[in-house]
């Protein structure tokens, strides 16, 4: 992030329109904006925290007990009614983008002469890219973030005065916030226990998930699809068998119609077998038309409703309820005409109207009187319909009987014929016969297993679609599954990765601000032969040891920690390479010559962009001169104590 | 930018847990000014969609099998 210009308008003591630019050449980087103590030094720095941040984000305070934003002057200059806007317009260069961000308040003068706020501030915040498209970011705050987080911005834009803070003996504990945010390991830390979070959320389902489900199913598929196969070879096999029976037994039965002895009785079987095949083929006919009616028999159940109904019907007609023997329409036509039925004239409130009026409050509308002889007429029907069920499922069932015994007497003729021939003194047709009845004999068997294998096969079949049902709802479980284990194995290996690497990064990192810090303190301050180190320990502790070895910091000046603070934060802008400028508000204060000329000599080296708001005593002789070739941009702010207003006005270095 | 530095450091790992730790840890950075950020659908975004990238290779991986 480099600044590029700020214009501020009815800012503060910043009345009407002032434009600020700073210096961002590489070499010439550091902007000076001079001003005695109140003249609009730390306004200006404000502007600059409020536009990028506001007063506040989420927790962390920007702006506090700073009094009215709006500039009082335009506010007195104002009408009664007139809007004032309060504006703070920012641009700075980030990435190789250009971000415009913009921060206005609008209010409106009172009769009292105070200013009401219109509405709350208003916040935008554009940016260009190298191509020159220009776009509103839609997300603010998590843009800034990126750039430079509300909370790492302290260690960049900084109050010069309060800056020793981090020097103090109880400071550890800020030094240690200030490395964990500004070098990022506050988001690895967060990242780790994030991480580590989801891994366990995704644990916990996937306890919830059973794994071996999907492999028993498929077993389960797998041997009931071996036993259907087998089934249906075996069914195959026993069709063939039994149809080979069936052709020796026509066979038998072609040779006993050619035996001369047999011809007879075989004739006179295959009429009973042809007519047994009928009444067979008749029975199961039957047997189908008598599961229907069976079925089909449930408003039997509802005859003494029905019946109790037609009674109930049947009263009211014979009381003459139903149909009213006078009609709604009939009784509404003579209150309309308001004339008896014999053609007498009536008035309304008389007797004949009163009449007239209970009639039609007793009457039945039309629609419903149709709609009850119609029911009555529909449940008659009912009662009809039960008495033929009733009836034909009667006879269909004595029918049964008769087929069952004219069957059963078939089949004992049958096996009178087959004795017959079975006896035969003739040897040929006695042994066909027996041959014949081993033949029917395996026909049944096999018959009875063909059966017993289709219904087992049909089963099978069943049994093998709701499999096919579970495994596909288990493939789908265990796709889930497979996907949380995967997701729960990133989640935990990212997570270890981070704790495994978070030490090294922090040791490293602190090692290397300690290095820097040290690199930048013996620049800086002017006793470098006393100070001989500088040593950050786990604990964060920042120590200056001195020529005896020992620690110095409770001795240092407040001068010297403030030169130990600009040091350590310089040193964790160094490292954490962030591309931010370093903006101090009166760093010199409290120092002597010979810190701020070790400081202007070094500083400009350290930063990628300096912008100092000083005061004219606080840079002057040596100090001015090291600085004079860095400087790129050089402001006076200029008080009127007429107007208490503050301009702008551009220092020339020619 | 210390994002060099943190890729070197997780160099050794596996391409997909250094994809997740800086996806995750930009989520982190844009959210860094929150005390409690609520972005525990987004990481799950972020695994969810890096997790189906690794399943669908191994399935392919296994077909090639």
């Amino acid at each position: 992030m480099k600044l590029e210009r700020i214009i501020l308008e009815n800012f503060r003591q910043y009345f009407d329109r002032q434009r600020l630019d700073f210096a961002r050449d590489n070499q010439r980087r550091v902007t000076v904006i001079h001003g005695v103590n109140g003249a609009g030094k730390t306004s200006l720095f404000l502007a600059i925290n409020w536009c990028l941040y506001g007063r506040n984000v989420e927790n962390v305070k920007v702006i506090d007990n700073v009094g009215e934003l709006i500039s009082k002057e335009a506010s007195n200059r104002a009408t009664i009614g007139e809007r004032v806007r309060t504006v703070v317009e920012l641009t700075f260069l980030h990435n190789g983008e250009r971000y415009l961000v913009r921060r206005a308040l609008q209010s409106t003068k009172q009769k009292d002469g105070t200013v009401s706020l219109d509405l709350s501030e208003d916040f935008t915040m554009m940016r260009t890219r190298a191509n020159g498209q220009a776009e509103r970011i839609s997300n603010p705050i998590g843009t800034m973030n990126a750039i430079l987080p509300v909370n790492v911005r302290e260690y960049f834009l900084f109050d010069g005065e309060k800056i020793d803070n981090f020097a103090k003996p109880e400071a550890a504990a800020q030094v240690k916030q200030a490395i964990y945010l500004v070098l990022k390991l506050e988001i690895l830390d967060r990242a780790r226990r994030h991480l580590e979070s989801a891994a366990q959320d995704y644990r916990k389902e996937l306890k919830q998930t059973s794994g071996g489900e999907l492999r028993n199913l498929i077993e389960q598929e797998e041997k009931t699809r071996a036993e259907r196969e087998k089934a249906e070879n075996r069914k195959v096999e026993l069709e063939q068998e039994s149809e080979s029976a069936r052709r020796k037994v026509a066979e038998i039965d072609q040779r006993l119609r050619e035996t001369q002895n047999a011809k007879f009785l075989q004739q006179q079987r295959d009429l009973i077998e042809r007519d047994l095949k009928q009444r067979r083929t008749e029975l199961d006919s039957l047997l189908s038309q008598i599961r229907e009616l069976a079925t089909g028999a449930y408003f039997i159940i509802a005859q003494p409703a029905v019946d109790y109904a037609i009674q109930i019907l049947d009263g009211k007609r014979e009381r003459g309820e139903i149909p009213s023997s006078i009609r709604q329409q009939f009784v509404q036509d003579l209150i309309e005409r308001m004339y008896c039925i014999c053609g007498r004239p009536f008035t309304e409130g008389s007797s004949e109207h009163q009449h007239l009026l209970s009639l039609l409050i007793s009457s039945l509308p039309s629609s419903l009187e149709n709609d009850v002889l119609d029911t009555s007429a529909a449940l008659r029907t009912f009662s009809d319909h039960a008495e033929k069920h009733r009836t034909d499922l009667d006879a269909a069932m004595r029918r049964r009987i008769e087929l069952v015994d004219l069957i059963k007497e078939l089949e004992g003729k049958l096996d009178d014929v087959g004795r017959q021939l079975k006896g035969s003194p003739l040897e040929e047709i006695s042994r066909l016969e027996r041959q014949r009845e081993d033949f029917q004999a395996d026909m049944h068997s096999y018959t009875l297993e063909i059966g017993s294998l289709t219904e087992r096969i049909k089963q099978l079949t069943r049994v093998i679609a709701d499999l096919m049902k579970s495994i596909d709802k288990a493939q789908k479980n265990e796709r889930h599954g497979r996907l949380l284990g995967i997701k729960l194995d990133l989640a935990q290996r990212a997570a270890d990765a981070i704790r495994e690497m978070y030490q090294i990064f922090a040791d490293d990192m602190r090692t290397r601000i300690e290095a820097k810090t040290k690199e930048i303190f013996k620049q800086l301050i002017w006793k470098d032969s006393h100070f001989q180190d500088i040593q950050l320990g786990p604990d964060f502790n920042l120590e200056v040891i001195d020529r005896y070895e020992l620690p110095a910091r409770p001795e240092l000046s407040a001068g010297e920690r403030q030169v130990l603070s600009l040091s350590f934060i310089t040193a964790m802008s160094r490292i954490s390479e962030e591309e931010a400028p370093l903006v101090m508000d009166t760093p010199f204060g409290r120092l002597s010559s010979q810190h701020r000329n070790n400081i202007t000599e070094h500083l400009p080296n350290l930063t990628d962009q300096l912008i100092l708001f000083v005061t004219d005593e606080e840079l002057r002789d040596q100090a001015r001169m090291n600085l004079q070739p860095y400087i790129g941009a050089e402001y006076r702010l200029n008080f009127d104590p007429r107007t208490s207003c503050t301009e702008i006005a551009e220092v020339s270095n020619d | 930018m210390l994002r060099g530095r943190l890729n070197v450091l997780f160099n050794s790992y596996d391409p997909n847990i250094r994809q997740i730790i800086a996806e995750v840890g930009d989520l982190e950075q844009r959210h860094i000014s929150m005390e409690r950020p609520r972005i525990k659908d987004q990481i799950d975004e972020i695994i969810t969609r890096i997790a189906r990238q690794e399943l669908k290779q191994s399935d392919l991986d296994t077909l090639q099998e």
